[in-house]
């Protein structure tokens, strides 16, 4: 078949089918899947391992005699999206830890408030923390009126009512 | 009659029985067991209906061997 290395696609238009073999140790299992899965609408999937170090992929044309081209376009699309279920295979591998990591802190924090248990444990013990610009302060502190009927100092810009 | 051979590594047992009784009404199917191999010989009333068969059984198979191996 014309674009592709004939020891890897084969052409069996009698059938309408075309064999793909395919490097087990390039392309995993799991990848093989993906690939094969986004197919199955459009054509007939089989799987097989002829070699523990080769995969085979036939696809086989649904209905009637397939159109001029469409047995190597469907060859193509289907190395092409092998290629990438491969790649995100890869990348999924290679950030497992991470997404376990941040899964697991998500789960963590999705536990709830601390029960009472867990407060009696905690050390209250520390000093206050620093709170020069009394954003700490209830808003009565702040403005509310005091006990001989003035109210707070209030901050920022004030006006006269006219 | 036409054959269809499930390599054992990469299709389930599970998923090609589910598979043969989903299909059962429209063709007949001999099972048998090979060293690497699920076997699975169809036979219907004409060639156009058994490659039919054949290869949707191959789509159900594959199908549920991949949604069995996402839900570990």
């Amino acid at each position: 078949m014309q674009g592709f290395p004939d020891e890897l696609v084969a052409v069996d238009l009698g059938s309408a089918a075309i064999s793909m073999r395919v490097d087990a140790t390039l392309y995993p299992l799991d990848a093989l899947y993906g690939a094969a899965y986004v197919f199955l609408d459009r054509c007939y999937v089989l799987l097989d391992r002829p070699t523990p170090t080769e995969t085979r992929v036939t696809l086989s044309w649904k209905k009637g005699e397939p159109p001029e081209g469409a047995l190597r376009a469907l060859a193509g699309e289907f190395a092409n999206e092998l290629l990438s279920c491969a790649w995100r295979s890869k990348i999924n591998e290679e950030n497992r830890a991470m997404i376990e990591a941040a899964t697991a802190q998500a789960l963590g924090g999705a536990m709830g408030p601390p029960s009472l248990d867990d407060l009696e444990k905690f050390d209250f013990t520390d000093e206050a923390f620093e709170d020069p610009l009394g954003i700490a302060m209830s808003w009565e502190e702040k403005y509310g009126k005091k006990a001989d009927g003035t109210s707070a100092t209030r901050r920022g810009p004030h006006k006269e009512p006219k | 009659m036409t054959e269809v051979r499930f390599h054992r590594e990469i299709y389930r047992g599970t998923a090609v029985d589910e598979a043969v009784k989903a299909l059962a009404a429209y063709a007949t199917f001999d099972l048998a067991e090979e060293k690497d191999h699920w076997v699975v010989r169809v036979s219907a009333k004409d060639a156009r209906r058994e490659r039919r068969v054949a290869g949707e059984l191959g789509n159900y198979a594959l199908g549920l061997t991949v949604k069995a191996r996402g839900a570990r």
